[in-house]
């Protein structure tokens, strides 16, 4: 830390260093007390976070960092819906596995739709074993052959009999 | 006497600046994050190993800070330690995440912040100090290197890390000690690697 630094930050966080917050405030304190030289009878636990935090510091940029802050928390009042979903499903990753999901759910639901619609009734099925010839123009919404009769009534061996 | 325009007003604590956020001020959210947003964002950055990860972090910190600032009791405890809690567990789920994406195949990642290797950087005895310490933060296990870093960048006392670590105080100070242990022996041994490196060029 220089002394404009210093300075500047005395002006932001007050005269009292120990009130700064962290990391200013070990960085004040080292400037103040001129702890920049490690010297071997220091305290070796102190001595060690201190060239902690000097290896991790970074430049940063608070004034970006709240733009941008303040742009998510605006972004978020003004799509409420979206804080509903799950913010996984918001991203590449997660549509593409909703959209197989989908795509997995519709085409069993397509399966069981279709064979839903393809059960003959029991009578056809009756009929079809017997060998009855099944009337061309289908069965009625009830099953029932266009006259009101069973596709049984179709029966060959009546046929055989009248003969 | 110095006239009262001129008089630097006293800056408000932490606990006043989250009650005026809990009150909708954005001021107030601004101030808060001009005086931690550093201290968050090197902890995060060196306990994840990307700078990337950390900043959306951060940010997402200050957005639930934002969000549920009237929660915070400062009875309970300091301002610092809260917003810190709430950073390290965002972390670990931004690890979790980031591990299972890799799992997947839809990451491929290195630590963008730990990479460099000792000596990669070091023109000088002090540089190349540094970037021992920081490979051999990165090197440690994740625990360690959370208490390691609260204690160095968070200024935070041994119970205040066990808080944000939701553990004892004494198995806080189990991974202190330990962290800082494996780090005086990372440091020892790669600078006497380093020494004999440079006898052998020098002889």
């Amino acid at each position: 830390m220089t002394r404009d630094e210093f300075e500047r930050n005395k002006r932001r966080f007050g005269d009292d260093v120990d009130a700064w917050p962290a990391p200013f405030r070990q960085e004040a304190r080292a400037f103040v007390t001129g702890e920049t030289d490690r010297s071997p009878q220091d305290d070796p636990d102190r001595a060690l976070d201190r060239l902690v935090l000097e290896a991790a510091l970074m430049a940063s940029d608070e004034e970006a960092l709240t733009r941008k802050v303040l742009a998510r928390i605006d972004a978020s009042r003004r799509s409420t819906w979206s804080s509903f979903l799950p913010r996984f499903l918001l991203e590449p990753a997660g549509l593409a596995a909703c959209a197989a999901a989908m795509l997995v759910a519709m085409t069993l639901a397509g399966y069981q739709v279709a064979r839903l619609q393809d059960d003959l009734p029991d009578s056809e099925l009756l009929a079809l074993a017997s060998g009855a010839r099944l009337p061309d123009n289908g069965l009625s919404d009830n099953g029932l052959s266009g006259d009101g009769m069973s596709g049984i009534a179709a029966d060959p061996a009546a046929g055989e009999d009248s003969l | 006497m110095v006239p009262a325009a001129v008089q630097h007003e006293k800056p408000r604590e932490d606990y006043e600046l989250l009650a005026r956020v809990a009150a909708g001020n954005q001021g107030a959210l601004s101030e808060l994050i001009a005086r931690h947003g550093r201290g968050l964002r090197v902890f995060a950055a060196r306990y994840l190993g990307n700078a990337g990860d950390a900043e959306d972090v951060v940010q997402e910190v200050f957005v639930t800070i934002w969000k549920q600032a009237a929660r915070f009791d400062p009875a309970r405890g300091r301002a610092s330690t809260w917003l810190y809690r709430i950073t390290a567990n965002r972390c670990i789920d931004q690890r979790r995440r980031r591990a299972l994406r890799t799992f997947i195949g839809l990451d491929d990642v290195r630590d963008e912040v730990a990479s460099q290797e000792p000596g990669a950087e070091a023109t000088t005895a002090a540089r190349q100090e540094l970037a021992i310490v920081r490979d051999g933060l990165s090197r440690l296990p994740e625990r360690q290197r959370m208490a390691v870093l609260l204690r160095a960048v968070g200024d935070l006392d041994i119970a205040a890390i066990a808080e944000v670590m939701g553990g004892s105080a004494g198995s806080a100070e189990q991974l202190l000690v330990r962290g800082r242990r494996a780090l005086r022996d990372h440091l020892r041994d790669h600078l006497a690697m380093a020494a004999e490196g440079l006898e052998r060029k020098s002889s």
